[in-house]
């Protein structure tokens, strides 16, 4: 089993099921509508990237929104 | 009257809104409407995955609101900088309203972290919105950095309070070389309207309106109190005058 | 701040052009003046000064006085400072014309060697004073920044406050004197009229308006704590000039917001080859008093200085109305304290009264006199 860590949570995943990008990560967990940016071991993703980011076992990945707030 | 300036950007409306605090996405996006603010700030937090609601932007027409992130939830320089950095990138906007909150009880802002964090930002590019407590010399020290406005509070976040800090606000606006603009405790319209009587820039308004009973109406009646106030304020109030005087102790020795 | 105080006084015609204020001036009314005196006392605006210095606020000098007074209690207590001036030499390469110490003039010209400085300085400490001002020509060549560092280096063991009324200098000198404990500089514009400022200033390194009037930014860049200001009355017209005045110390003290700044009030006097003929705008006492009221209500935490070229009566009557700091037996001949009377003055000293004298009528008219503000020797390493 490989795993991620995702907003603070260890998630597994079969070998073969890992979500290869964020992209694919993000259709998983079914969130791509919230994300607005990701943070993959303290490195920034943006959005553009999503697609063209790969994913490897044991990264810490942050899925991050907008909320209201003053 | 005259437009407010804050960095290269030029605005009709004086009164900035928060979007937190709503009961829906749906009654933000009207009260913002009604309140005719251009800047609207929004904050940064991790996607609830069990739970994932819609990106809170969409509500928000990007082409009529320039979004403020704000850092709040940051307890440290460090925090502020890297919500700071994912703001950006999120949104391509590198306007950020500084908040650095250690207190969760009245969250009342950090002003060494602040001063750390605006350094770094400024720094990096961005335009630096800073909510401090109202301390003049700290406003000072901020400007100096180059932060883009002062955000002093009138009272702590959702006290609804009022212009509990009057006096030092008065000192940072005759002081200011940047925009003044206070936020937080502005429980009513006749707050924002005494701010502006005073010189204050702007103002920023969340809690009192997102909670009202009407919050469509409220943001109105916001909008109209920030105008009334600002119009009063550059057309020079006139205070009552004394009368005459019959004798001249000091001054009489000048007598031609 | 994009602005410097050259464009805010262009923009406002300060500078030039300042027909256009004369009518602004009389278009004051009795109304304009009220507000501005039921302003909050101290705080800056160009209009409010503008109505504080027109004729029709010359009935107001009453109410004026009485706000004056008390926001100068309330800021500085009953208290007055005293300084002593101190001339080092009155050898000049400029020729500003209302000067006693113009190139021009032929009269026995003196300076003084650190020694002979020393030797006036240690009577005026005998005398207590503890703030003394080191006045001086532009006599470069002698009275240069080695000098006067060796001399403040000295005079620092004994006086808390070194003050210099002097050449204008880069900021790179004015840091070395700030660092050899000079904390204040006295740079007067003389007069913010460029036309006014060119006939007057024909020859020398002062003839350049533009860097005279940078020389405020430079000393505050130095670090330097307190900053004096301060046009010569006659030169042009008093109230163009205290708007002018009231802009530059506005523009300070939003920019260096660490300094201090003061106003001083040099009035044209004769003196040796200074004739009043030439001086169309001198002004009367009461448009002086008018003058330092207006400022005062302007800037609550200014310096008020007013030197011994001002006679004794009003002097007297000064210190009631928001005086801050005055010079007491002055000499304003180089080796005036210790030496013959042979060397040649600045201006006419008016008031003759010694340090004793003055701080007895300090204490009957309920001032105590300070001699110094703090130590900076607290800081020293």
């Amino acid at each position: 089993m490989k795993s991620l860590h995702v907003n603070g949570v260890e998630r597994q995943f079969a070998p073969d099921e890992m979500p290869a990008t964020v992209s694919d990560l993000l259709g998983h967990l079914n969130v791509t509508a919230a994300v607005a940016v990701v943070e993959i071991d303290g490195v920034i993703v943006r959005p553009e990237a999503f697609a063209d980011t790969p994913l490897t076992e044991g990264q810490t990945i942050e899925l991050v929104r907008f909320v209201g707030g003053g | 009257m005259d437009k407010l300036i804050i960095a290269d950007r030029q605005f009709d409306s004086r009164l900035l809104v928060g979007t937190g605090k709503f009961t829906s996405p749906k009654a933000m996006a009207e009260a913002l409407t009604a309140s005719e603010a251009e800047i609207v700030t929004v904050a940064l937090r991790r996607v609830d995955i069990d739970d994932a609601q819609d990106d809170t932007l969409r509500e928000i027409d990007r082409d009529r609101f320039l979004l403020l992130p704000n850092t709040s939830g940051a307890r440290s320089a460090e925090e502020a900088v890297r919500l700071s950095r994912l703001a950006r990138a999120a949104t391509g906007i590198h306007w950020v309203k500084l908040e650095v909150t250690p207190d969760p009880y009245y969250l009342l802002p950090d002003p060494i972290e602040t001063l750390k964090a605006a350094e770094i930002l400024v720094k990096e590019g961005f335009v630096v919105l800073p909510y401090i407590n109202a301390d003049p010399i700290l406003a000072r020290r901020l400007a100096d950095l180059g932060t883009a406005t002062v955000m002093p509070l009138g009272s702590p976040i959702g006290s609804n309070q009022g212009l509990k800090t009057r006096a030092a606000l008065e000192i940072i606006i005759e002081q200011s070389t940047v925009p003044v603009v206070v936020d937080a405790g502005l429980g009513l319209p006749s707050h924002v309207a005494e701010a502006m009587e005073i010189g204050a820039d702007a103002v920023l308004v969340n809690t009192a309106i997102a909670t009202a009973a009407d919050p469509v109406e409220m943001a109105l009646a916001f909008k109209l109190a920030v105008e009334a106030g600002r119009k009063a304020y550059e057309s020079g109030p006139r205070v009552a005058t004394r009368g005459a005087e019959a004798s001249s102790p000091l001054t009489g020795f000048l007598r031609d | 701040m994009d602005n410097s105080v050259r464009d805010i006084l262009a923009r406002h015609r300060l500078d030039a052009d300042r027909d256009q204020w004369q009518q602004r001036l009389g278009d004051v009314t009795a109304q304009d003046v009220e507000a501005a005196l039921a302003s909050r006392p101290g705080s800056y605006g160009l209009d409010k000064l503008l109505a504080l210095i027109s004729p029709a606020a010359e009935p107001y000098l009453e109410p004026m006085a009485r706000i004056s007074r008390q926001l100068t209690i309330q800021r500085f207590g009953r208290t007055i400072r005293l300084y002593a001036p101190l001339y080092l030499s009155n050898y000049c390469i400029n020729r500003c014309r209302y000067c006693g110490f113009n190139q021009g003039n032929a009269f026995t010209r003196t300076r003084l060697t650190i020694e002979e400085a020393l030797a006036d300085a240690e009577i005026l400490a005998a005398e207590g004073f503890r703030d003394i001002l080191l006045v001086s020509s532009e006599d470069k060549r002698f009275i240069d920044t080695k000098y006067l560092e060796a001399l403040a280096a000295q005079l620092r063991k004994t006086f808390s406050f070194i003050g210099i009324e002097i050449y204008q200098m880069p900021t790179v000198h004015y840091r070395r004197l700030f660092e050899a404990g000079v904390e204040g500089v006295t740079l007067y514009q003389e007069t913010y009229d460029r036309a006014a400022y060119a006939h007057y200033h024909p020859a020398g390194p002062k003839a350049d308006y533009e860097m005279r009037l940078r020389g405020p930014d430079d000393m505050a860049d130095a670090g330097m704590r307190e900053i004096g200001l301060g046009v010569l009355l006659g030169l042009a017209d008093w109230r163009i000039e205290t708007l002018a005045l009231g802009a530059h110390a506005r523009y300070l003290t939003k920019r260096y917001w660490q300094s201090h700044i003061s106003f001083s009030f040099p009035r044209l006097r004769p003196a040796s080859g200074v004739s009043a003929a030439e001086f169309p705008h001198m002004l009367t006492d009461k448009h002086f008093v008018q003058m330092m009221l207006a400022l005062r209500l302007c800037f609550a935490d200014a310096g008020i200085v007013i030197s011994t070229r001002e006679p004794a009566p009003l002097r007297d009557r000064l210190i009631e109305l928001g005086v801050t700091r005055m010079s007491a037996g002055s000499r304003t001949n180089p080796g005036g304290y210790s030496g013959p009377e042979s060397s040649s003055e600045q201006f006419e000293v008016h008031d003759q009264r010694s340090p004793a004298e003055i701080g007895a009528m300090l204490k009957e008219h309920g001032f105590d006199l300070v001699w110094k503000d703090w130590d900076r020797a607290f800081l020293q390493v």
